[in-house]
C-alpha cells in the first residue's frame, strides 16, 4: 500500500512538473541559458565555422563562414577548385561568382542581400532582440514533429518574419520558418538545427538542414558543422567589397540600405 | 536524518519505485501517434490537370495586384498573391477541408473569413465545423464558432466596420438541427446570436447579399432541404407542399425582416419556393436579382428596380432554372447593374437586365458555383466550376484555366504493374484518369491521361491484357477502353427481358457510385453490382448472375423519379437499394463478400450459389446503415472487415468491425475513445503484415499497427484532414496510394517499415527499420520542360538509397549522422540524420565524391558527382551522440535496366579509371601552377638588371603554355568555348560515369586511352622543362637570397587535396551552381549559423 502511494506520487510530480505558463522573456531567458549565457556569448567577437553543404542532389560542398560582430558575414564555398564568396560587412552585400568564368566582385541584388541581412545579426535575432528592433511574440506551445516547442515569431527590421521553434525542455531551437518579402512577393524557407555540441562553453547547432517550406526532406540542404572557431583574428578587410576594375551595376532595389562606395 | 542518509533514503525509495513501476510499463503498449508514423513522408502527384470543385471565392486589389483566396469543395482554401499565377493552401492544418465561403475584410485584407462545409449540397458534398478566422493572410486560423453549422453559404463583413460580419448558414444537410439561419456577430466573432430563423429544423440560409452603399441593407434567402441516401428535397417534399424558403429583406443590419413574397412584393411567385439566389446590384441599391425555384413556369429570375418591392419576371432559360440546389448563385457586375452571370451547368451572362442570357463558358469545364468580378476592373474575372478555377480577362468571354490547383476529388484509385507503376482512379465529375507515379522531371498534367467521360469512380487496368482498362461512368456505366485508340466497348449488363410488362424485374438499380471488382485469384475475372452481383470471366461480353436481389430491396427507397423537392432531379445520384462494395477473398475464389448502400453485409462461400445475410450479427450498427467498404482479409480466408458510413444519417462518426469466422461474430475496432475521426470510407488490411490496418475517413488517413488497439492519424508530408475515399497498398513496390477527395493521389512510398515498427523496436531508444529492397534507378537525361509558374507538378519519390530508422525521442545533442561503408569496410560517406522522434529517412546518393578539378577560368559540366558505385550490399552505421546502430542495406539493379551485373562493373572500371585520370590531371594542374605561381613570385622581385630575370622571364611563359594545354584560362563571363585536357576528360567522364552505366561506347574506350596518353604527355615535358631549367633559376635565386622554386610531390598534394568522401550531383546542374544550385544567401536563409 505504501509503495502504491509512493509511486503515484512520483508518477505525480512528474505530470505536474512541465505545466507551468512561461512568458516571452522567461523562454528568451532560458534559451539564452541554454546557449551559454549572455556573458559568454556577448564574449565571442569574431566565429569561423568550417562546414560541408550536402543533399538535395548536389555535390558535396565545402563551406567556411566568418562572423564578425556586430553583423558581418563571410561565406566561400569550393567547387572544382574555384571559390565563391558571399559578403555582407554590415551595410553593403556582394559576391564574387566564379563558376562561369567571372571573378569580379558584383554587388548582391535584393533578393540576396535580404537572405544575408536577415542572417547577418551575429548573436541571433533571439538575444535581445528589442535592442536590434525586432518585435518577438511568444505564440505558446506547438508541436514539431512530434517534440513540444515553444513558438516565438520575430519580425526583423527588414520586415521578413520567422517563426522558431524551442524546445519545450531544453530551449534550444528546432526548427524555423522565414517569410521574406521581395519585390512584393514572399519567400517561405524552413530550416531544421539539430546535434547541439559545446565549443568554449557555448553550445552550438552541429547539423542543419533547410530547403523551400514545405519541400520534401531529401530535397533538403544539408550543413555538417566540421569545426567552430571563436575568437579568432578576421580583419575587417574581409568584408569590404574589392575595388573592381570595372564600375559596378546600379545599387540594388533595395529601400532600406543603400550600398556605399566600396573603400579604397 | 542526516544528508547522508537522507540520500540513501532518496535512492532506495527510487529504485524500489522502479522495481515495482517496471511491470506495469511492460503491461503498457508504447503509444503510437500521428508522430510516430509521420516520418515517412506523402508526395502529392495531383492532379491539377482535372482539378476539382471551386465552392468559393474572394479577391482583392491589393495595390496593383490581385490577392485571390479559393475555397475548394473539399481541398482546404489557397491563396495566391499574384493573380493567380502560384496557389498556396494555407488551411491545411485544419481539421475539415471542405469550404463554403471565403470573404476578405477589405479594411484590412490580412483578414480573412472562412466558412466550412459547402453547400452546394450534392451526394458526395463532405461537412464542415464551423466559421474560420485569420489575421494574418492565412498563416494561423481560430475557429470562431458555429461548430454545428456543418456548412456555411456566405460570409458578409460590414465594410464600415471590420467587427460586424453575417454568416448565412444552410445547417445540415442529413438530420434537422437548431445551428442554422443568418448569424450575426458585432465583436469580431466573440459571440453570434441568430437573426434570422427558419420555420422548422430543416430550414437555413441559403445565401445572402449586402447593400455596400448601405450595409444595414440585407437580403437573404431561407432554403428547406434535406437530403437521404436515397432521395433529395430543395424546398418541401414535393412541389406543392410546405417549404420553409424564402426571401427576406432588412434594413436595420439584421434587427428586423421583412419577407418578401406574393402579397408583399408585387410580381414574386407564388409559394412553395425552393432555393433562391438573390443579389443587391452594387453600383445600384435599388436593382435587387433573385433567381427562385418555384412551381414551374414561375420559376426563374426576378428583377427589382425598387429594392424589393416590386418584382418583374426576367429569364427562365434552361440554365437560369436547372438544378437549384447546385447552382443557386446570381453575380452582378460591380459597375453595371445589367450585367449579371448566374452560375449553371453552363455560365451564362446577361448584358440586359436579365432579360437575356448568353452561354459564356467557352472551353470550361462547366457546372459552375461561384464568379467574382475585380470592381476596380471589370473585364477581370475568376470563376470557379466543377473542374475548377478559371480566369477571364475579357468580360468572361474566354477563361484561362488554373493549372495548379490540385484539388482533384477521387472517388477510387488503382495501380498498375508497370515500372514504375501507373496509377488510375475516377473523379467527381471529372471522368477516368491513369498517371504516372513517377516521371523524369515531375509528374506534371500532361502525364496524366483521360480514359472515359461522366464522372469517373473505379476504373482498373485489365490484368489479362494490360492494352485495355475498365472504367465507369455513374450508375455502372461500365466501358472497356483500349488503351491506345481510346475505343470504349460498352459492357454493363442488362436488365432480364421485361415481358409481358411487370412480370420481370423492372430496372437493373445501379449506385451513383457502382461497384467493380476484379477478382484477386482469377486474371480476367470482373464483378459488378447493381441489386444483383455479376461476374464476367470473358471481359464483359458475357455475365454471370450469382447473386439474388442482395439489398433490402425497400420500395420506399426507390422512388428517385420523385426525389428533388420543387425541381424534379433524378441523376442516378440518389439510387439506393443497391450494392456498393464487393470483395473476393485472396485466399478462396469462392469466398465473396458484398456489402449494400441500405445495410445489408452479404457473403457467399461457394461462389455465389448460396449467400447468407450477415448484417445482424454486426452488434450496434442501426439497421440500414450504408456499407461504405467490405473487405476480404488477404491473410485468412474467414476473415474479413467492413465499414459502415452513417454521415446519411447525420452521424459523423466511424463504425468498423472485423469478423474471424465468415461474419458469424463482429468485434468494432474503430471504439469511441480511439480518436479517429470522421465518417468512415475505407478500410484495409496491409497484405503482409496482419496487424496493420490503414482506415480511410472522411478527415484524413488513419492507420493501426496492432489490429485496432491504438490508432494514429497519419499526417507525413504535410498531408491534410482531405477525405481518404480509397487505398491501395501496391503488392510488388509496397507503396500506401491514397485516393482523396479533394487534394488528388498521395504516395506514401514504401510503407515497409510500418510492418517493422514492432512492438520490441518502438520500446528501443533508436533502432533500425527495414524497408523494401532497394535499386539504381536508371539515370535519365531528359524529362519535362519548362512550364512557367503556373503550373503544378507532382512530387518524385527519391531514387536514393533511403535508410529508415526510429527514434523513441527527438535527438538534440551530439551527433546523429549515418556513415556508410562498402562490403571491405572501407567509408564511402557520411550523411546527416533527421532528429524527429518516431519513424525519420535519410538519404544517400549512392555515389562517391565528385571528382576532384584543377582551378580553371570556370566550372566544368560533366564532372559534378562521383561515379555510382555497384549493386551490392553496403552497412550502415547510425551514431547517435554515444550509441552506434549497424544494418546493412541492400542495392539491386533497375529491372528497367537495359545493362546486367557484368556490364556495370565493366562501365564502373573505365568510370573510375577517368575519376582517377581526373585526380592524376589535377595533381599535374596543381604542381604546373604551384610552379607558375612561385616563378611569377620570383620574377616580380628580381631586379630588372638581373641578368636572370629574362631567363625567369622565359620559363614563366614556357610553364604558362604547358598549363593552358590543361586548363582553360580565358576570363570574364563569357561563353569562351575554350576547352582543354580538362573541359574534354570532365565530359568524357561524365557521360560515362553519370549518365548510360552500361558498357562504354568503344570511342569512350578508345578516347579514356588518348587522354591518358596526352596527360602523360603532359606531364613528362614539364617535367622536362623543369629538369632543364629549375636547377640554374634555382641557383640565380639561392644567389639573391631569395625562395628556390619547387614543385610539389604527389604525396605533398594528397595530403592537402585527395577527395575524402561526399554526395554528388547530376549532370546539368553545374553549369546553373552559382545562381540556381547552390545560392549562399538562400542557403543561409534557412540553415541559421549561429
Amino acid at each position: 500500500m505504501l509503495r502504491k502511494t509512493l509511486v503515484a506520487l512520483m508518477f505525480a510530480a512528474l505530470m505536474v512538473a512541465p505545466v507551468s505558463a512561461q512568458t516571452l522573456d522567461e523562454v528568451l531567458a532560458k534559451y539564452v541559458k541554454a546557449r551559454g549565457g549572455a556573458d559568454k556569448l556577448a564574449a565571442v567577437k569574431t566565429m569561423r565555422i568550417t562546414a560541408k553543404a550536402s543533399g538535395g542532389g548536389g555535390p558535396e560542398i565545402p563551406i567556411i563562414l566568418e562572423q564578425k560582430r556586430p553583423n558581418k558575414v563571410r561565406i566561400e564555398f569550393t567547387f572544382q577548385g574555384l571559390t565563391a564568396s558571399q559578403v555582407y560587412d554590415g551595410k553593403v552585400g556582394w559576391s564574387i561568382n566564379p563558376f562561369g568564368g567571372k571573378k569580379d566582385p558584383e554587388l548582391m541584388g535584393e533578393d540576396q542581400l535580404k537572405g544575408m541581412q536577415d542572417q547577418s545579426d551575429f548573436d541571433g535575432w533571439l538575444v535581445d532582440p528589442k535592442s536590434k528592433g525586432v518585435t518577438a511574440e511568444l505564440m505558446g506551445k506547438e508541436p514539431v514533429e512530434g517534440t513540444d516547442a515553444y513558438k516565438i515569431k520575430l519580425t526583423l527590421p527588414s520586415g521578413t518574419t520567422q517563426i522558431v521553434f524551442l524546445d519545450a525542455d531544453e530551449f534550444l531551437e528546432m526548427k524555423s520558418e522565414s517569410k521574406r518579402i521581395v519585390r512584393g512577393a514572399e519567400r517561405e524557407e524552413e530550416g531544421f538545427s539539430g546535434d547541439y555540441k559545446e565549443v568554449e562553453g557555448l553550445t552550438f547547432p552541429f547539423s542543419q538542414e533547410g530547403g523551400p517550406k514545405g519541400a520534401p526532406p531529401a530535397s533538403r540542404q544539408k550543413l555538417t558543422i566540421e569545426k567552430i572557431e571563436l575568437n579568432v583574428p578576421i580583419d575587417d578587410s574581409r568584408f569590404v567589397m574589392p575595388v573592381v576594375t570595372t564600375p559596378p551595376a546600379a545599387p540594388p532595389a533595395s529601400p532600406a540600405l543603400k550600398p556605399e562606395e566600396p573603400k579604397k | 536524518m542526516n544528508t547522508k542518509n537522507y540520500w540513501k533514503w532518496v535512492s532506495s525509495t527510487l529504485a524500489l519505485a522502479m522495481v515495482f513501476a517496471m511491470p506495469l510499463w511492460a503491461q503498457e503498449a508504447v503509444k503510437v501517434d500521428s508522430d510516430t508514423i509521420s516520418g515517412l513522408g506523402a508526395r502529392n502527384i495531383g492532379s491539377a490537370t482535372m482539378s476539382g470543385r471551386i465552392a468559393a471565392i474572394d479577391a482583392v486589389n491589393e495595390g496593383k495586384r490581385v490577392t485571390v483566396y479559393v475555397g475548394a469543395a473539399s481541398g482546404g482554401v489557397w491563396r495566391s498573391i499574384n493573380g493567380g499565377t502560384t496557389f498556396k493552401p494555407v488551411f491545411d492544418k485544419q481539421p475539415v477541408q471542405s469550404i463554403g465561403a471565403v470573404a476578405i475584410d477589405r479594411k484590412n485584407p490580412k483578414t480573412v473569413w472562412v466558412g466550412t462545409g459547402e453547400s452546394w449540397t450534392r451526394n458526395s458534398v463532405s461537412v464542415g465545423d464551423g466559421i474560420y478566422k485569420t489575421t494574418d493572410g492565412g498563416d494561423n486560423w481560430t475557429n470562431m464558432g458555429l461548430k454545428e453549422s456543418e456548412r456555411i453559404s456566405k460570409i458578409l463583413i460590414d465594410p464600415n466596420d471590420s467587427n460586424t460580419v453575417y454568416v448565412c448558414v444552410p445547417g445540415k444537410l442529413w438530420s434537422d438541427s437548431d445551428e442554422r439561419g443568418v448569424f450575426k456577430t458585432s465583436d469580431g466573432g466573440k459571440t453570434w446570436s441568430k437573426i434570422l430563423k427558419g420555420a422548422n429544423g430543416s430550414t437555413g440560409c441559403g445565401i445572402m447579399s449586402m447593400d455596400p452603399k448601405d450595409p444595414k441593407v440585407l437580403y437573404a434567402s431561407l432554403w428547406d432541404f434535406r437530403r437521404k441516401g436515397w432521395t433529395f428535397r430543395s424546398g418541401g417534399e414535393n412541389e406543392t407542399a410546405f417549404s420553409g424558403s424564402g426571401l427576406f429583406k432588412s434594413t436595420d443590419a439584421g434587427a428586423s425582416w421583412t419577407e418578401l413574397e406574393a402579397q408583399s412584393a408585387k410580381g414574386l411567385p407564388a409559394k412553395p419556393w425552393g432555393r433562391v439566389a438573390v443579389t443587391v446590384a452594387p453600383s445600384n441599391s435599388n436593382v435587387v436579382y433573385a433567381a427562385i425555384e418555384a412551381k414551374i413556369p414561375t420559376d426563374g429570375l426576378y428583377r427589382s428596380d425598387d429594392g424589393g418591392k416590386t418584382w418583374d419576371k426576367r429569364d427562365r432559360s434552361q440554365f437560369m432554372i436547372w438544378r437549384p440546389f447546385y447552382f443557386a448563385n446570381l453575380i452582378v457586375d460591380p459597375k453595371d447593374e445589367n450585367k449579371v452571370f448566374k452560375v449553371n451547368l453552363g455560365l451564362i451572362l446577361s448584358t440586359d437586365g436579365g432579360k437575356t442570357f448568353s452561354n459564356v463558358s467557352g472551353a470550361t469545364h462547366g457546372d459552375y458555383h461561384t464568379v467574382w468580378i475585380n470592381p476596380e476592373n471589370p473585364e477581370h474575372v475568376i470563376a470557379g466550376d466543377d473542374g475548377g478555377l478559371w480566369i477571364s480577362h475579357d468580360g468572361g468571354n474566354r477563361w484561362w484555366k488554373s493549372d495548379n490547383l490540385p484539388v482533384s476529388q477521387f472517388y477510387h484509385v488503382s495501380a498498375d504493374m508497370d515500372r514504375p507503376y501507373k496509377v488510375y482512379g475516377g473523379l467527381q465529375d471529372n471522368s477516368s484518369w491513369v498517371g504516372d507515379s513517377q516521371y523524369p522531371g515531375g509528374i506534371t498534367n500532361s502525364r496524366w491521361e483521360n480514359l472515359y467521360g461522366g464522372d469517373g469512380f473505379w476504373v482498373f487496368t485489365d490484368p489479362s491484357d494490360p492494352d485495355y482498362v475498365y472504367a465507369e461512368f455513374q450508375g455502372g456505366f461500365l466501358g472497356r477502353v483500349n488503351r491506345k485508340t481510346h475505343e470504349a466497348r460498352i459492357i454493363q449488363p442488362q436488365a432480364l427481358p421485361d415481358f409481358p410488362y411487370g412480370t420481370a424485374e423492372k430496372k437493373l438499380r445501379w449506385n451513383w457510385n457502382t461497384p467493380i471488382h476484379l477478382s484477386p485469384n482469377e486474371k480476367g475475372t470482373i464483378y459488378i453490382g447493381s441489386q444483383f452481383l455479376f461476374r464476367s470471366r470473358d471481359h464483359g461480353a458475357s455475365w454471370d448472375r450469382i447473386s439474388p436481389d442482395l439489398s433490402t430491396n425497400d420500395p420506399e427507397k426507390q422512388k428517385q423519379e420523385q426525389s428533388g423537392g420543387i425541381t424534379v432531379d433524378n441523376s442516378a445520384a440518389e439510387m439506393h437499394t443497391t450494392i456498393y462494395s464487393i470483395s473476393e477473398s485472396p485466399k478462396n475464389v469462392q469466398v465473396i463478400w458484398a456489402g449494400t448502400d441500405d445495410g445489408n453485409v452479404q457473403v457467399t462461400r461457394d461462389g455465389g450459389k448460396n449467400w447468407s445475410n450477415v448484417t445482424g450479427n454486426v452488434p450496434d450498427v442501426p439497421k440500414a446503415s450504408w456499407v461504405s467498404w467490405v473487405e476480404a482479409s488477404p491473410h485468412d480466408e474467414g476473415t474479413a472487415f467492413v465499414a459502415f458510413d452513417r454521415h446519411t444519417f447525420g452521424d459523423m462518426s466511424p463504425h468498423v468491425y472485423r469478423t474471424t469466422d465468415y461474419g458469424k461474430t463482429w468485434k468494432r475496432i474503430v471504439a469511441g475513445e480511439a480518436g479517429v475521426q470522421g465518417y468512415a470510407h475505407v478500410i484495409k488490411q496491409d497484405p503482409v503484415a496482419p496487424g496493420l490496418l490503414y482506415l480511410g475517413t472522411e478527415f484524413g488517413l488513419w492507420i493501426t499497427l496492432d489490429g485496432g488497439q491504438q490508432w494514429a492519424q497519419y499526417k507525413g508530408g504535410d498531408f491534410p484532414a482531405a477525405a481518404v475515399r480509397d487505398l491501395v497498398v501496391h503488392p510488388r513496390d509496397h507503396d500506401l496510394i491514397l485516393g482523396t477527395h479533394g487534394r488528388g493521389i498521395w504516395i506514401v512510398d514504401d510503407i515497409a517499415p510500418l510492418r517493422n515498427l514492432t512492438q520490441d523496436n518502438l520500446t528501443k531508444d533508436a533502432v533500425f527499420v527495414d524497408g523494401r529492397a532497394q535499386m539504381q534507378a536508371v539515370s535519365n537525361f531528359s524529362g519535362g520542360w519548362a512550364e512557367g509558374d503556373a503550373k503544378f507538378s507532382g512530387q518524385n519519390a527519391t531514387e536514393e538509397m533511403v535508410i529508415t530508422y526510429y527514434q523513441k525521442k527527438r535527438h538534440i545533442r551530439g551527433d546523429l549522422k549515418l556513415e556508410i561503408f562498402d562490403d571491405q569496410g572501407k567509408l564511402l560517406n557520411t550523411v546527416p540524420g533527421s532528429k524527429r522522434r518516431g519513424l525519420s529517412r535519410a538519404t544517400w546518393d549512392m555515389r562517391l565524391i565528385q571528382p576532384k578539378l584543377p582551378t580553371a577560368a570556370s566550372s566544368a559540366g560533366f564532372a559534378g558527382a562521383g561515379p555510382r558505385v555497384l549493386p551490392g550490399t553496403y552497412t550502415v552505421k547510425m551514431t547517435k551522440d554515444k550509441d552506434t546502430y549497424t544494418t546493412k542495406i541492400t542495392v539491386g539493379i533497375d529491372p528497367r535496366a537495359p545493362y546486367n551485373a557484368e556490364d556495370r562493373k565493366v562501365n564502373f572500371a573505365l568510370a573510375m579509371r577517368l575519376y582517377n585520370m581526373l585526380g592524376d590531371m589535377t595533381f599535374t594542374a596543381d604542381r604546373i601552377k604551384g610552379v607558375l605561381d612561385a616563378a611569377n613570385e620570383a620574377l616580380g622581385k628580381l631586379d630588372a638588371k638581373d641578368p636572370n630575370k629574362a631567363r625567369m622571364a622565359a620559363f614563366v611563359d614556357a610553364v604558362g603554355k604547358i598549363r593552358k594545354e590543361i586548363v582553360a584560362t580565358k576570363e570574364g563571363g563569357a561563353i569562351t568555348g575554350e576547352e582543354r585536357i580538362r573541359e574534354k576528360l570532365a565530359e568524357l567522364y561524365g557521360t560515362v560515369a553519370l549518365l548510360y552505366e552500361g558498357r562504354p561506347t568503344k570511342q569512350q574506350s578508345d578516347r579514356a586511352d588518348a587522354m591518358a596518353a596526352d596527360l602523360a604527355d603532359v606531364g613528362k615535358r614539364f617535367d622536362a622543362l623543369l629538369a632543364k631549367d629549375l636547377p640554374a633559376l634555382n641557383k640565380g635565386l639561392e644567389k639573391k637570397k631569395l625562395k628556390p622554386i619547387t614543385a610539389m610531390t604527389r604525396g605533398d598534394w594528397e595530403k592537402k587535396d585527395a577527395p575524402k568522401v561526399a554526395g554528388g550531383a547530376k549532370p546539368g546542374e553545374f553549369d546553373a551552381l552559382p545562381s540556381a544550385g547552390m545560392n549562399i544567401g538562400e542557403l543561409m536563409e534557412h540553415l541559421r549559423l549561429r
